[in-house]
């Protein structure tokens, strides 16, 4: 029974990984009315791990999927690569922490997901070029991540909850 | 808003406050600093290639990554004009005439900052 348990999560797991992946490969070709703007759709596979399994599976779904995506890409190590994974490692982290105080909905676990992604992706961007400039667009990202993130937490809440009644 | 608890709320008022404070003090750094700004230095992976006179109207060409990027400097303002990327992110961009906004084409590794002019700036152009 507990193997069966095992292998049924090991098996959801991976299909979030796998469907976090599609939604990072296709995001980009979204039309967003606003240049260099996602919707970050592939976060909500993040937060279903993390609610379903936890922190360390939430951080196993985000680094595979830019990882992998990269891969697929043919970006990894590249410039692209850096910006993505240190937005992933800083949204997840501070997901991470915010999930730990037991306060927050998905749906706000969400909005910090979005903003703290863009300050990762900013600051590597900052390091990369080395430019102090580029912190110009970090406020006006993180004013776009709480619709976004909004979005994204609503639809992460929705499949939670259809997930949950499935189980 | 029914989908945000009291603490999403709470930290929903801390990303924009605290965002747009970043911002203000951003803005008033960068004028305070670079007031009478002339210069635009357009740099391809950290290395800076070209210095341009932004009193001048004028058309630059640079090399970037995925091919050529082409600038124009017009009434003061600078942008990129044409260049390959997949979503052309900087030339959709448009006008800039200020400092604090750089134009940035990711997948070219290129650039461009306006700045506050230094004696004997414009190393050369290319026409």
């Amino acid at each position: 029974m507990n193997s069966k348990a095992n292998v049924k999560n090991m098996m959801i797991i991976t299909m979030l990984m796998a469907m976090s992946i599609v939604f990072h490969l296709i995001e980009p070709v979204l039309p967003i009315p606003v240049p260099g703007v996602k919707l970050g759709l592939a976060n909500i596979l993040g937060l279903i791990a993390l609610m379903l399994f936890g922190i360390k599976t939430m951080y196993a779904v985000n680094l595979s999927r830019v990882l992998i995506a990269s891969l697929l890409r043919g970006i990894l190590f590249g410039t692209g690569f850096w910006v993505s994974l240190s937005g992933v490692l800083i949204s997840t982290t501070f997901v991470a922490l915010l999930y730990k105080t037991n306060k927050f909905s998905v749906v706000g676990l969400s909005i910090a997901a979005a903003a703290f992604h863009n300050v990762g992706q900013v600051l590597m961007i900052m390091l990369i070029y080395s430019s102090v400039f580029m912190i110009y667009w970090m406020p006006p990202l993180i004013w776009l991540s709480i619709p976004t993130g909004l979005l994204t937490g609503i639809l992460a809440t929705g499949a939670l909850q259809r997930l949950r009644v499935s189980k | 808003m029914k989908h945000l608890n009291r603490f999403d709320q709470w930290l929903v008022i801390i990303l924009i406050v605290g965002s747009t404070l970043l911002y203000g003090s951003i803005s008033w750094l960068i004028n305070a600093s670079n007031s009478g700004q002339r210069v635009a230095i357009v740099s391809y992976k950290d290395q800076e290639i070209l210095r341009i006179d932004m009193s001048i109207d004028a058309n630059y060409v640079v090399q970037g990554t995925l091919g050529e990027v082409f600038i124009e400097v017009k009434d003061q303002s600078i942008r990129v004009e044409k260049e390959t990327s997949p979503l052309n992110i900087c030339s959709i961009q448009g006008w800039v005439s200020s400092s604090l906004v750089p134009i940035t084409c990711l997948p070219n590794h290129i650039l461009i900052v306006i700045v506050a002019p230094k004696e004997g700036d414009i190393d050369f152009e290319v026409k």
